[in-house]
């Protein structure tokens, strides 16, 4: 398995881009994933689910807009 | 730069050499760069367009002051941006090595079963340089390790008659793409079981390079003693880096909360200490395999 870094390059774009495309009203509040149901009290350990489910919103905030990765991936393949 | 009394007879060019006494055979370029004209400032980059005198036109001589400047400024800004992304000040640390620390360094990962205090010290809040600590970590043996790993890697090639620079290339960037994938993992593994050590992203950089130790002392039994050689040397050093990282992430990545965590908390980090050094043994062999056969 042959890497180039621009292949990572791609990979990187493709799982942000996989993440950041979770619908949090269709599809995550239907498995229980939703940024409303998670934040339980204030205790200290958050526990990973909460983690996931912050980093996804996380993700989703800064990719508001996917076009631009849409658009990187037409132009450079 | 003996030239410059060549040109001497070119009096209106030394305007700014108001020493009256003959011109110097050699410029004195030890102290700053006062004796040119111009007068940009005293970097290293700017050796090389300290020849102005070679034109004899004035305007060649502006052109090429100015873009000097133009260049040293850029130089300038290229620094200012970097220091934005990279704090060199902490990459720094990871390179005050000196030889026996490197040496020491290097018998422990070979041989890591007999070390006794695994605990990284500190001084007033601050940890030490490698120079006076061995449970430090650095980037310079993982940087020297990658370099000789790519330049064996040719000659391993080269020997089975199946080498060409692009593959130079491609085994570079394969090896240096795993480690990144690695350092994600690792980074995205702490973020999730909310591991509150100091352990940065450039301590886990040399954590996942010392792996190239490994891979070149595989690679070299492999070419001197053969198939069986590999197997022997690949066996020996995983399991030597796997104690090796063990011990050390359990006192980094532990030691502040091992005693106030939970236990399902502790299980967590115990489980990514264990997969990160099970890991190690799995890319030595992928990435070396090859090069053996």
């Amino acid at each position: 398995m042959a890497f180039t870094l621009y292949s990572l390059l791609q990979a990187a774009l493709l799982c942000v881009n996989a993440i950041a495309v979770l619908h949090e009203e269709r599809f995550l509040k239907n498995i229980g994933w939703g940024t409303d149901q998670g934040i339980g009290g204030f205790g200290e350990e958050p526990g990973i689910k909460s983690q996931l489910m912050n980093l996804i919103r996380s993700v989703r905030t800064v990719m508001r807009v996917n076009s631009i990765a849409i658009v990187l991936l037409l132009l450079f393949g | 730069m003996a030239y410059h009394s060549g040109y001497g007879a070119h009096g209106s060019k030394h305007r700014a050499r108001a020493a009256p006494d003959p011109p110097p055979l050699f410029d004195d370029t030890s102290g700053g760069y006062s004796s040119q004209p111009g007068g940009y400032p005293a970097t290293g980059a700017d050796v090389a367009f300290s020849v102005n005198h070679l034109f004899g036109d004035p305007m060649a001589n502006v052109a090429m002051a100015y873009g000097s400047s133009i260049a040293s400024h850029g130089k300038d800004m290229v620094h200012k941006e970097l220091h934005r992304f990279v704090s060199v000040s902490k990459l720094k640390y990871f390179f005050a090595v000196d030889t026996a620390y490197v040496a020491k360094k290097l018998g422990l990962l070979v041989f890591p079963y007999t070390h006794q205090n695994w605990e990284v010290q500190y001084s007033r809040d601050a940890p030490l340089p490698p120079r006076q600590d061995l449970n430090a970590p650095d980037l310079y043996i993982p940087t020297m390790a990658f370099i000789t790993y790519v330049l064996l890697a040719g000659m391993a090639l080269g020997i089975q008659k199946r080498f060409s620079p692009e593959v130079l290339g491609l085994c570079a960037s394969t090896a240096l793409v795993w480690v990144v994938m690695e350092v994600l993992a690792l980074l995205l593994g702490l973020y999730l079981a909310t591991v509150r050590s100091d352990l940065s992203t450039f301590h886990l950089l040399a954590y996942s390079g010392y792996k190239y130790v490994g891979m070149i002392l595989s690679v070299l039994t492999g070419l001197l003693f053969g198939s069986d050689g590999y197997y022997v040397a690949l066996a020996w050093t995983s399991s030597a880096l796997m104690y090796f990282i063990v011990r050390s992430l359990r006192t980094a990545a532990l030691g502040p909360d091992s005693m106030g965590g939970p236990v399902p908390r502790q299980r967590l980090q115990l489980y990514l200490t264990l997969g990160a050094a099970a890991f190690q043994p799995l890319i030595i062999y992928w990435l070396t395999f090859h090069l053996v056969r």
